[in-house]
């Protein structure tokens, strides 16, 4: 895979399709965070951290323990349930979830040892990520539903590229806030639905970045 | 004035089912849970209510389960149970999706009937009621969320389909203007949910005396808060 | 084929499930943080509200300094007399002393020059943002009120000065103030040392003259005045050593411009003392 097709994919998952902006995942803690800037980095920080980590493992599970043996030629399990079988469609949500919990946990544990500052300023935030639509979805993204067999370091790409865009989309939201807590809202607009409209015109803004690498 | 008890019983059953719908609407209310599919698959009323029952069915199983085993489960260990009751129970959703709708629906609802697994709403109530109440009341009050989700859901889809693509479940209506694709994109359903929220806040401000504007608290704490609050 | 569903459905949780769980239990083992348990206990204790009134970041840092012994429980502003000594037990120190702290603001913006009408957010951070702020001097209280607004506590109110007032009662020098003003003229004192230089101006004497009647312009009277050493001008600007200061109010009659002053006079503290010294009696001038 050449430069080209490597960059393609980072700016397709920071711009084009941006996960927050375009593809709607990771709206939950978007709402719920980003009402500061330094909580906004802190968690587009950890979030990014996890979605790669969460790539690079679930094709590892996707590809050598999901996939029949009779497509990839290489499953782990194959000796014992044969090469026909496909786990894909049962297993996949239960497993990446699984592998997705177990890697927010391992984060916080690490974290708690090597740098309890920060481990501190993300507090709450780093368990929540566990449920955050976007690093189940890019894992999804990545393997099944992927337009092509995608490889590792494309899914690994991908999932960088994917939290560096939520966490830009978090950025920009958290500093319009912030502006915002001080202007005269109409009260049952305030707080999240003048918000959502401010994201709407981010999104419309975004929307200029469709077509620029070409169809698809 | 004195009620009899099994009489209050009957009250309380059906408040269990009803809160869920409008007064603690999961999607439009104070802090809004489940809003990546809310957003994603509203493009038509058709995948909306689709996505709203599916996410209905996986809620009232889990809180099934949650709420039968729920002395058995470990205080430390309870939310990746939770996870992994839901994940199997949206697994089975998906697959008779995938067997009984037309492969068009299927499509359009893409990876967000899995995302259902980390649908904030569903998590949020096991734990906050599931391992709680009772087995009734738990299936109630699934059935209660499960019906203010598809609520919502069908709300902002007909908005979206009606302006986006000038149809309703499918069969053009014809408008005296041209449809605004922008609606079914994703500019138009942030705009939707924001003025369908300013809009919640505004009726159920004017029902409270002196309701200032809600504060917006932390997402998994919502449905605990809430709780606290009915006592 | 069914079978294979099933096995390798088996199979592959089972695996899983040992390898992480393995894993975690590993991980948690070999990086496990070694507390001290009497830190949760503490932490029952102290308030938890993490207001930084101790001057550290949070109650569980507060425990740790406890237990280090670099901290006393009458530190912390938020707990009553009866909990600080449950907590002085636990953590095997004493009580101590509490040194009580109040927001200062360090300014006294006197018919201050305004460089333009500012017409915006009523809000010191926003003002500050456009061209370094209305005032003519860079480090002026700009009077807009945003330590007001901020204070969880009510303790600062906006005199008809435009200048803020801070209640030494309702003040725990939480620091909110202190973060949100764009001036960085507000500090944490303590409530024994009630005089300051109530200036925060880095100018040159002469510029300062032109800027405001009430800049510090580094003439040293003050610190010829003092005989404890305790005032020195630094950077164009007075400083009290608030450790060898006593309060004698020498400084205070020194100043040509009235610009070291006793706060519980100026800023009205409600008990004031029945002594009047030549020093308050020049500051409530």
């Amino acid at each position: 895979m050449n430069i080209s097709g490597y960059a393609a994919i980072i700016f397709g998952s920071i711009f084009v399709n941006n996960f927050l902006l375009a593809r709607f995942l990771g709206l939950c803690p978007f709402i719920g965070v980003s009402k500061r800037t330094d909580e906004a980095v802190g968690m587009g920080m950890a979030v990014t951290f996890v979605m790669t980590l969460a790539s690079a493992v679930t094709w590892l599970l996707y590809n050598y323990l999901l996939l029949p043996g009779a497509e990839t030629g290489h499953n782990i399990m194959s000796f014992i349930m044969g090469n026909e079988v496909n786990l894909v469609p049962i297993l996949k949500n239960v497993s990446y979830i699984l592998v997705i919990a177990a890697l927010v946990q391992l984060v916080e544990i690490t974290m708690r040892k090597i740098s309890p500052a920060l481990y501190r300023a993300l507090g709450i935030y780093l368990p929540l990520i566990t449920t955050n639509c976007a690093v189940m979805g890019v894992a999804l993204l990545n393997t099944t539903d992927a337009p092509r067999r995608f490889s590792f370091v494309e899914a690994t790409l991908q999932g960088f590229a994917a939290g560096i865009g939520f966490m830009m989309a978090m950025l920009l939201m958290s500093a319009i806030r912030e502006r915002l807590a001080l202007a005269d809202v109409p009260r049952s607009m305030k707080g999240v639905p003048v918000a959502f409209i401010c994201t709407a015109l981010i999104a419309l803004s975004f929307l200029g970045f469709a077509g620029i690498l070409g169809a698809g | 004035m004195v009620r009899s008890g099994r009489r209050k019983k009957g009250v309380r059953l059906r408040e269990e089912l009803t809160k869920g719908i409008f007064k603690q609407n999961p999607v439009i209310s104070l802090t809004p849970l489940g809003l990546c599919p809310t957003l994603a698959v509203t493009t038509s009323l058709k995948n909306g209510i689709a996505m709203g029952l599916a996410a209905t069915a996986v809620l009232v199983s889990s809180n099934f389960i949650i709420s039968s085993f729920k002395r058995f489960i470990p205080r430390e260990v309870r939310i990746p149970c939770y996870i992994v009751v839901i994940a199997t129970f949206v697994t089975i959703v998906e697959l008779v999706m995938k067997a009984m709708l037309p492969p068009a629906l299927n499509q359009q609802l893409g990876i967000f009937v899995p995302l259902i697994v980390v649908n904030c709403i569903i998590l949020g109530r096991a734990e906050a009621f599931a391992s709680k109440n009772t087995v009734g009341a738990s299936l109630l009050d699934g059935i209660g969320m499960g019906a203010g989700f598809t609520l919502a859901l069908a709300v902002i889809s007909s908005i979206r389909e009606l302006l986006g693509s000038g149809a309703i479940w499918g069969y053009p209506i014809s408008l005296s203007y041209l449809p605004a694709a922008v609606m079914v994109m994703a500019p138009g359903a942030f705009l939707v949910l924001g003025l369908l929220l300013g809009a919640y806040n505004l009726v159920m401000g004017a029902r409270q005396a002196g309701g200032k504007a809600p504060e917006q608290i932390c997402l998994c704490c919502a449905p605990r808060r809430s709780e606290a609050e009915e006592r | 084929m069914e079978l294979g569903f099933i096995i390798g459905s088996i199979f592959v949780m089972l695996g899983l499930g040992a390898i992480f769980g393995a894993g975690l239990a590993v991980a948690s083992a070999k990086l496990k943080v070694d507390r001290d348990p009497r830190i949760d206990e503490l932490m029952d204790l102290l308030p938890g509200v993490n207001c930084g009134a101790c001057g550290l970041s949070g109650c569980e840092a507060m425990a740790k300094a406890l237990l280090a012994g670099n901290a006393e429980p009458s530190e912390c502003a938020l707990i009553p007399p009866d909990v600080a000594e449950r907590v002085a037990e636990v953590a095997g120190t004493d009580v101590g002393q509490r040194q009580k702290r109040v927001a200062v603001v360090l300014c006294r913006a006197k018919d201050v020059g305004r460089r333009h009408d500012y017409s915006g957010l009523s809000d010191c951070s926003a003002a500050a943002l456009l061209q370094g702020g209305p005032t003519d001097c860079v480090y002026a209280c700009i009077g807009l009120g945003t330590c007001a607004d901020v204070c969880p506590f009510e303790a600062i109110t906006m005199g008809e000065d435009e200048l803020p007032r801070v209640d030494p009662e309702k003040c725990v020098a939480c620091g909110k103030c202190v973060q949100v003003c764009p001036r960085n003229i507000i500090s944490l004192l303590s409530v024994e040392k009630y005089v300051h230089v109530l200036c925060s101006s880095h100018d040159k004497g002469g510029q300062v003259r032109k800027l405001c009647e009430a800049g510090c312009i580094a003439c040293k009277l003050c610190e010829k005045a003092c005989e404890f050493d305790a005032i020195k001008v630094e950077d164009c600007i007075a400083k009290i050593d608030y450790e060898k200061c006593t309060l004698c109010g020498k400084c205070v009659e020194a100043c040509p411009r009235g610009i070291i002053r006793d706060i519980r006079i100026d800023q009205h503290w409600p008990k004031a003392t029945d002594e009047v010294t030549a020093a308050e009696v020049k500051s409530g001038e």
